[in-house]
């Protein structure tokens, strides 16, 4: 009887401490769950100038970047560089979340076609800069509806046949170049409109003849590593990118609008764009100013 | 809500059904490790405690009577279980066995409680090995799981890259670390917990022999 009680209690004792070992490592979790979530948080401040969804044109935005970063950019032109940006190692000075790393990216043509960009570039107004996240949402609901409106109202036909004399131009160069083009098997949609940074200006230039635009987004395309298998959930998986090229070609500046869930396809474009600088040199239109354009990457289109 | 944003946990959520069995199976590992590391550190510990506190008492005093009787108030020590034991016979002898009958009968008595305190105290005790031993294979078998589903995608989509080819790594050698966070402790407590269930049981054998010298010599 005594041996018996003794057992019960020992017992009990054991899953006492079981109970608390299990507590213990629930407690481990959440601490380290706790801390990820904030380092996280520490990490990612969000340094939102403005967001669009497929562009950022317009004098607003582009007046206060001019001021605040492209000013020398603008004082000083830079000297021409060959226009096969791939060739060269990139010069990335400035990236809102992560630091962009110099390293010589030699691109080797990919066996993929070029496709097409999917959506036609569209002018969009001059937005607003807004400085909080609350009304980000306000500006990208306006930008999403002006959007619908514009190609609601615009004959699809136009759009497409000035993409094809973009593309027409741009595989001519290509040739003239002497580089062979992949295939591509990217899912780049290049649905920028010239967001120019003017100084000042605004000049909302851009649309969906253009080459340049074109150009870089093939070049994006061609140099973006991504697989969409390799997602398990492609549900919300679009990134929203913007960035600031200056009229020697070089990215200066990659502003993520809206990241993924998924690091890998984030970090895809990140590389992508890194890869891609320096881009061609801007045209001469461009007036040796910087420009921002923006891209929206989805895994769409990619098999 | 654990997106691929949160480290570890994210990798977590991406993880396939083998690996994910393999992480439940660590962590149940972990928990019963902790819980027997919590459990016999106690125990050991009082233990050693109460038998040197006993001993000091049976070398002060030498009157098993008196011993005896001060001995209820260490429970929890091997040695005291032991002398209690070898008491209970030495007193159910009564006075017709012969001296030599009743040295044999109480040392009889004495070794099987010597011998049911040696399997008291290493209760338990083997899991730790076994989780030490097992543990990181375990969580390698996750990680070769996890890394052949990586080339396998690998193949699939084609492309070498570090993009595609990094992220299912990460998410295979998570296993790995879980079945070396579950094995390193229990190696631990089972190298500790060995050395000290080794000194009460020396203690066991060295006095084992004295109690039942102060029984027969009692005066």
């Amino acid at each position: 009887m005594k041996k018996g009680q003794k057992l019960v209690s020992v017992e009990k004792k054991f899953s006492l401490w079981l109970v608390a070992a299990a507590a213990m490592h629930a407690v481990v979790f959440f601490l380290a769950l706790y801390f990820q979530l904030w380092d996280s948080s520490q990490h990612l401040k969000p340094k939102i100038v403005s967001v669009s969804l497929v562009s950022l044109p317009g004098s607003g935005s582009a007046h206060q970047y001019s001021e605040e970063q492209g000013s020398s950019a603008a004082a000083t032109p830079v000297p021409p560089v060959p226009p096969r940006a791939t060739t060269h190692p990139p010069v990335v000075k400035k990236t809102v979340q992560e630091p962009l790393p110099e390293k010589p990216q030699p691109v080797a043509p990919k066996p993929v076609a070029v496709e097409l960009p999917k959506k036609s570039p569209v002018e969009l107004p001059k937005p607003k800069v807004v400085d909080k996240p609350t009304d980000l949402n306000k500006v990208l609901e306006r930008l999403k509806q002006n959007v619908a409106k514009k190609t609601a109202t615009q004959p699809q036909q136009p759009s497409a046949t000035s993409l094809n004399k973009a593309l027409a131009n741009l595989q001519q160069k290509v040739k003239s170049d002497g580089q062979q083009t992949g295939s591509g098997s990217g899912g780049v949609r290049s649905s920028s409109s010239g967001s120019r940074s003017s100084a000042g200006k605004g000049v909302g230039g851009g649309g969906a003849a253009d080459p340049y635009k074109a150009e870089i987004a093939s070049i994006i395309q061609q140099n973006w590593a991504f697989s969409r298998q390799l997602l398990k959930n492609s549900y919300g998986m679009s990134v929203y990118v913007r960035i600031n090229i200056v009229a020697d070609g070089t990215i200066r500046q990659i502003v993520f609008d809206k990241r993924a869930p998924s690091e890998y396809l984030n970090n895809s474009v990140k590389k992508a764009l890194e890869k891609s600088s320096p881009l061609p040199v801007l045209p001469k239109e461009e007036g040796g100013r910087d420009i921002w354009i923006g891209f929206m990457f989805t895994p769409e289109g990619i098999e | 809500m654990l997106d691929s944003r949160f480290g570890i946990f994210g990798l977590l959520s991406d993880a396939g059904p083998v690996v994910l069995m393999v992480l439940s199976v660590l962590l149940s590992f972990s928990i019963i490790s902790w819980a027997i590391i919590a459990f016999k550190f106690g125990y050991l510990r009082k233990s050693l405690r109460e038998s040197k506190a006993f001993l000091d008492y049976f070398f002060e005093v030498y009157n098993v009577d008196k011993v005896f009787t001060e001995s209820e108030n260490f429970r929890h020590g091997s040695l005291p279980r032991v002398f209690r034991s070898g008491y209970i016979e030495y007193r159910a002898l009564g006075d017709k066995v012969d001296i030599r009958q009743a040295r044999a009968r109480v040392a009889r008595a004495v070794k099987r409680e010597v011998n049911a305190e040696n399997k008291r105290l290493s209760t338990l005790v083997p899991f730790l090995a076994t989780v030490g031993n097992t543990a990181p294979f375990i969580g390698l078998f996750g990680t070769v799981w996890g890394i052949m589903n990586s080339f396998h995608n690998i193949g699939q989509t084609q492309s070498a890259s570090l993009a595609a080819v990094a992220p299912g790594i990460s998410e295979a050698l998570i296993a790995t670390a879980a079945g070396l966070a579950a094995a390193i402790p229990a190696v631990i407590g089972y190298n500790f917990f060995t050395q000290q269930i080794g000194i009460i049981e020396r203690d066991l054998e060295e006095f084992s022999p004295e109690f039942v010298a102060a029984f027969i010599n009692e005066p």
